[in-house]
């Protein structure tokens, strides 16, 4: 006679069908992670960034020395030299907020086109009065297809609270 | 000789020592996380913003003073009467200054930097009625056998404080390394979104594991493993949800709407999202290993742990890495769309734990009526044949107790409730035994079973 049926192997499996399921999740994220950071993307080239500073947008220039903190409602910008970069090269500069949220654009063109356009700054978003507090991410990226797939040069200043 | 008169049945068993080789493991790992907070904290301290560096220093005493006193006071209650009190007064002492100190360390150094003691407080307040209602919830949800508050409300003080401590260095060092290597955008948001996964679920799943492997009385099945799991969870987000609304409180409130922010952040964590996040991902850890409790091979018990492991950190993982792309608009139809992202993202995990919990309750239920049934025919007396649909129902113990309340008040209520429970955990036994998969003596069950029919002389008829 066959022993009974032991149910606690039903919820084993399931348990391991789910597990299943979780892997594929992760292996997707896996991917993910490396459609957008794909491995080999390094040419060597270097952008300058100049500095941080306070930026007054009345004129639409850069004021004061290079500067790592802010406070909330002061304007500031990043300056870029684009010489020394290739022609060849794809590039834009963004400023990133503490949420990861994009608050500050140039480009995309290359280095030649954007030589007189060397001031980034960050704009205060929809709806807000000043900046939010937090680390910001200034990055000079190279793009291919549209897509970052280097950072050039990084810069990390905090918008104090 | 043991001078201990044992109140639960005596816990010395065949193997030859005297503690089961589980304990050890217990230990190890405790060992583990101790080490793993001192560093965390002195790393903080050292390389992180003077504030919070001195706040991770100062919460590690807290941090051991909740851990000694924990341990202290889960194991008092296998302790005989005698030394049961001054084991749990030392146990209130050690939590009591703990908590004391740890709450002192949050509100000044933490969220008193950011938006004001006043402003904590309120937070936690708002989120305390939430958070006991979820573990009300999940501790009902165990229909025939109820998890001890003691051990829930454990595994969610661990959620809150220990994991939450045990996370910070890990997951701060990899947020800061990625975020000044990787590229801006979906790759660093995965990158982070696996750190968030690996670092915070090991981190409360330590915590089910420690129950699974010192308490094993009270870990009988999956259904227990996903209340505990799942009270860890809510543990962890009610820590998580106070500095969250504090924190966006302060960074709001320059801009005219603080309040709306810390309540949008309440309604999202502690109404929307009480049973989605947390509490989901690590019920699934405390899934695997309830099902673990139960199997019969060590590979597969192994299999089953890291299974639960895995689903919970792809679940977490889902929701970080993901949930960028489900944007939410700033008009009216956004209230709806938040209702609709976490239904999507992590409804899906929730249906799964709810068909492995309703799956673990009808296993659990058809093995007590079995077991039920074999007591009242061997004719011990602790359980009459006339009591076993009783028994196997709880609809219908509930009734029995109401009787009882309506013919001899509370008294009568809970003298009845004492017996049907005593009734259970006998019944539990017996299936352990018959399964194989329990490491106390025979007398252990003939201890319970005596138990039952002395309650039974105090139950009016």
């Amino acid at each position: 006679m066959r022993a009974p049926y032991d149910q606690i192997r039903t919820l084993y499996r399931t348990l391991v069908v789910f597990a299943t399921v979780a892997v594929v999740i992760l292996a997707v994220g896996l991917v993910e992670f490396v459609y957008f950071e794909p491995p080999g993307q390094t040419t060597g080239a270097r952008a300058r960034i100049v500095g941080v500073f306070g930026y007054d947008s009345t004129t639409g220039n850069v004021v004061g020395t290079d500067r790592s903190t802010f406070t909330r409602n002061e304007e500031f910008a990043a300056e870029v030299s684009w010489s020394g970069l290739p022609d060849s090269l794809s590039v834009d500069a963004r400023w990133y907020d503490a949420f990861g949220s994009m608050v500050g654009r140039l480009g995309q063109s290359t280095p030649a086109k954007l030589g007189n356009y060397s001031i980034v700054q960050v704009i205060v978003p929809p709806g807000l009065h000043h900046n939010l507090p937090g680390h910001y991410t200034f990055v000079v990226e190279r793009l291919q297809g549209g897509m970052p797939v280097e950072v050039l040069a990084r810069r990390i200043v905090l918008v104090e609270s | 000789m043991s001078t201990h008169t044992h109140t639960t049945p005596p816990a010395a068993n065949p193997h030859p020592r005297l503690r089961p080789g589980r304990y050890g493991i217990a230990a190890a790992v405790a060992a583990v996380v101790v080490i793993a907070l001192i560093a965390s904290s002195l790393l903080n301290y050292v390389y992180l913003d003077t504030i919070p560096g001195r706040t991770s220093l100062y919460g590690l005493l807290a941090v051991a003073l909740i851990s000694l006193g924990t341990y202290i006071g889960v194991r008092a209650f296998t302790r005989d009467r005698a030394s049961r009190n001054k084991h749990l007064i030392r146990a209130g002492v050690l939590l009591g200054l703990g908590v004391l100190l740890w709450l002192l360390v949050i509100d000044i150094f933490v969220f008193t930097q950011s938006a004001g003691p006043g402003v904590a407080a309120i937070c936690a307040i708002a989120c305390l009625p939430t958070t006991a209602f979820g573990l009300l919830v999940i501790r009902r949800v165990d229909r025939n056998e109820k998890e001890p508050w003691r051990l829930v409300v454990v595994a969610a003080a661990w959620g809150a404080i220990v994991a939450t401590s045990l996370v910070i260095w890990g997951e701060s060092l990899w947020e800061a390394t990625a975020q000044r290597t990787l590229v801006p955008g979906p790759g660093l948001d995965a990158s982070i979104a696996f750190s968030a996964g690996a670092f915070e679920e090991l981190a409360k799943g330590t915590a089910v594991v420690l129950l699974f492997l010192v308490m094993r009385n009270d870990f009988d099945d999956v259904v227990d493993g996903i209340v505990y799991g799942a009270a860890v969870g809510l543990g962890f987000n009610f820590m998580e949800s106070v500095a969250y609304m504090t924190n966006l409180y302060a960074i709001f409130t320059p801009e005219g709407y603080g309040w709306y922010a810390a309540g949008f952040q309440w309604y999202g964590r502690q109404v929307l999202g009480l049973f989605f996040g947390h509490t989901t991902y690590t019920a699934f850890i405390g899934a695997g290993l309830g099902v673990a409790r139960q199997l019969p091979h060590k590979r597969q018990k192994a299999f089953a742990i890291v299974s639960g492991f895995l689903i919970a950190i792809a679940a977490h993982f889902s929701w970080d890495a993901w949930v960028t792309f489900f944007p939410i608009n700033n008009t009216l139809f956004g209230l709806v769309e938040i209702h609709l992202r976490t239904l999507i993202m992590t409804g899906p995990f929730t249906a799964l734990l709810i068909a492995l919990l309703l799956f673990g309750i009808r296993y659990e239920a058809l093995a007590l009526s079995d077991q039920f049934r074999k007591e009242a025919a061997s004719g011990s007396g602790a359980i009459l044949p006339e009591e076993v649909p009783i028994l196997a129902s709880p609809w219908r113990r509930l009734q029995q107790r109401l009787r009882a309340f309506s013919r001899g008040g509370l008294g009568a209520y809970l003298k009845v409730a004492r017996l049907q429970s005593a009734q259970l955990d006998l019944a539990m036994e017996r299936w352990h035994r018959e399964r194989q998969e329990i490491d106390t003596p025979l007398e252990a069950e003939d201890a319970l079973r005596t138990r039952v029919i002395q309650l039974r002389h105090w139950v009016p008829a």
